[in-house]
């Protein structure tokens, strides 16, 4: 029994000197929590419905009013007209078209409001449809509440059609914003481990014992991985593109030209960065904590999982000028818009910009053993 | 103190190394406290001395890895200090911490280190040097303790090297390997390479060494030969309380085991 006792407070010692084992198992599950806790991910998100307005009457506003008033809309209506709104809706942006026909709600007549859907959003469908029909029961029940001499009837249909919808949705999210993810995983902790590996095996230092030195080891290193991140990066948006059925852009070559330029910049990036870090850290016990703290947040907040606008105002001003940001921004812009990269400068810029300041910190920071 | 053998290697002028006044403290130590020898050119010179005596900060910037505070260095002619990168071209370093990559083979990581120096070198003639003929397709983290210090010698001498500085070059093998790096030491020197290397192995220094410079505490005490050293003691009335055998437990071994090289 003392033996036992003896050994569990020698195994408790070691444990809690161990600086990783208490991040992952204290600080990483808190911040989850605190991350998930605070930002209401499960608030209700209305559905994004396009209106065409064909009445303009009193009733039309009554029911725009009764669907999307400021406080806490059922719906977030996006106005206007029929030809626009039926492109949006093929392309994703909105999740629903409403029509209200002329003489919406007019006394004595049957009102069919027809309503477009989505084939591919059916919870979206649900839920429109619902609101709606809720939204027209109780504006009938209100007609139906006039005084005799006022009453009259009308009656409102909701005639359902349905299209096809090409936006690639929450898919087309987050396979642009995964690549990037998996693009600063690779940059920062592949070179974390491979490069601390060898400060503390004693190879760089057998290398600078050379007349050249390791620089350019190092440099022949950093190349073998952005290749590695280019292959990387393909073999993920092709399994994005055969098993999600997401396309990247058009699908032309010009895009895949441009998702490797991208892919180059941000590999380019998040190695160096890496290089940095590796460069500054003793052992992979510092350096492992560091690099989490790098990219753990960006996981969560450069717009990966979920929009950068779902985030509260003061988060979201801060995390959009993070690298990550600007990766999966990019990306998402060539797999879903199709964009040339020549129209991504402020991404461009935006990476150029952190790997300078990258480098610069690894230049200063940077211990050979 | 100047010695006979040191008077004569100075009047000689074939010192491949030279070192005057050497000084090195790391913030609170001084590792290296104002030293001086000459390293004749052919030599197996070693430096002996217990652990922190400054062997390996020595060596280390003879090796042009550190820099000294203040003193001078000469290794071939050229100052370690000005012309850190022609003495690199010419020496040869093996370090304490034989690290290579664990993914490369014997040979490859000999030819690449060959191409770091410029040399398209004979893989061949070099592993059958170092005895690792039969692993050279072997990748580096599949050898043994001795086959790795083998390897390590092997990539010193990649550029045909005029000195081949060896930092404690038989710590962790066994007295089978420990023989045959004995041996492998004494046949570079053979083809006129000079040697310099830490130990703190007394029967090392005795069994290769010709000069030996004792280390302790950053300062040289004593540079001589072996026998020299030896003699000196017994002359100040030294009388050894140790038993003097004619054969030990390390005879014993090497007499059951067989002295040929036997690895995994």
């Amino acid at each position: 029994m003392r033996i036992y006792l003896v050994l569990t407070i020698a195994s408790l010692k070691m444990y809690f000197r161990n600086r990783q084992a208490i991040f992952w198992a204290l600080f990483f599950p808190m911040l989850i929590m605190l991350i998930f806790g605070l930002f209401n991910f499960d608030k209700f998100s209305p559905p994004d419905v396009g209106l065409v307005n064909n009445a303009n009457n009193d009733a039309a506003t009554a029911f725009i009013d009764a669907v999307s008033s400021d406080a806490d809309p059922l719906l977030v209506l996006d106005t206007g007209n029929e030809a626009d709104l039926r492109e949006k809706l093929r392309t994703g942006d909105i999740d629903a078209l409403l029509i209200l026909p002329e003489g919406f709600g007019n006394p004595g007549s049957v009102s069919t409001i027809k309503a477009l859907y989505d084939s591919r959003k059916p919870q979206e469908q649900g839920v429109t449809q619902t609101i709606v029909g809720d939204v027209l029961d109780s504006m009938f029940l209100q007609m139906a509440n006039v005084p005799d001499e006022y009453r009259v009837e009308s009656r409102f249909v909701i005639e359902p059609d349905y299209i096809a919808g090409e936006g690639q949705g929450y898919r087309g999210f987050i396979v642009p914003g995964v690549a990037a993810m998996a693009i600063m995983q690779y940059g920062l902790f592949g070179v974390v481990f491979s490069l601390i590996r060898y400060k503390t095996g004693g190879v760089l230092r057998r290398l600078q014992a050379t007349p050249i030195g390791a620089s350019h080891f190092l440099i022949g290193q950093m190349t073998t991985r952005l290749i590695v991140t280019i292959l990387q990066t393909y073999v993920l948006l092709l399994v994005g593109m055969l098993v999600l059925g997401v396309s990247v852009g058009n699908g032309t070559i010009m895009n895949w030209i441009d998702i490797t330029t991208l892919a180059i910049f941000g590999g380019a990036l998040f190695t160096v960065l890496g290089l940095a870090i590796s460069g500054w850290a003793k052992s992979e016990d510092v350096a492992a904590p560091v690099a989490n703290i790098v990219s753990l947040p960006m996981m969560f907040l450069s717009g990966v999982f979920f929009p950068v606008d779902s985030l509260p105002n003061w988060l979201s001003s801060i995390s959009r000028f993070f690298p990550l940001t600007y990766l999966a921004d990019g990306f998402r812009e060539i797999t879903v818009n199709g964009a040339s990269i020549l129209t991504l400068g402020p991404e461009l810029l935006g990476l150029g910009i952190w790997t300078v300041v990258s480098f610069i910190v690894a230049t200063r920071v940077f211990k050979w053993e | 103190m100047t010695t006979q053998a040191e008077s004569a290697t100075a009047r000689n002028n074939n010192a491949v190394i030279s070192v005057n006044g050497l000084k090195k403290r790391y913030t609170d130590i001084v590792a290296v406290d104002d030293i001086s020898f000459e390293v004749t050119r052919g030599e197996i010179f070693g430096m002996l001395g217990p652990n922190g005596a400054g062997k390996t900060t020595t060596i280390e910037i003879l090796e042009g890895m550190r820099s000294a505070d203040s003193g001078t260095a000469l290794v071939g002619g050229f100052d370690v200090h000005r012309d850190t990168k022609k003495v690199k071209s010419i020496i040869g370093v093996q370090l304490q911490a034989s690290a290579f990559f664990d993914h490369l083979s014997v040979a490859e990581t000999i030819r690449l280190y060959g191409e770091l120096y410029g040399e398209r070198v004979d893989v061949d003639a070099i592993l059958e040097e170092v005895e690792l003929t039969d692993r050279r397709k072997a990748y580096f983290n599949h050898l043994s303790g001795g086959q790795k210090q083998r390897l390590s010698i092997a990539v010193a001498l990649v550029n045909k090297p005029q000195v081949l500085f060896l930092d404690e070059p038989t710590t962790a093998l066994d007295p089978q390997a420990r023989r045959h790096m004995w041996d492998l030491i004494q046949r570079i020197r053979a083809t006129g390479t000079t040697i310099m290397l830490t130990t703190h192995y007394m029967e090392e220094a005795e069994e290769i060494c010709d000069r030996v410079a004792i280390m302790d505490q950053g300062k040289i005490v004593q540079l001589d030969t072996p026998d020299v050293l030896v003699e000196r003691l017994l002359d100040s009335g030294f009388k050894s309380t140790r038993v003097a055998k004619l054969a030990n437990l390390e005879d014993v071994f090497i007499n059951l085991t067989g002295r040929s090289l036997r690895e995994g």
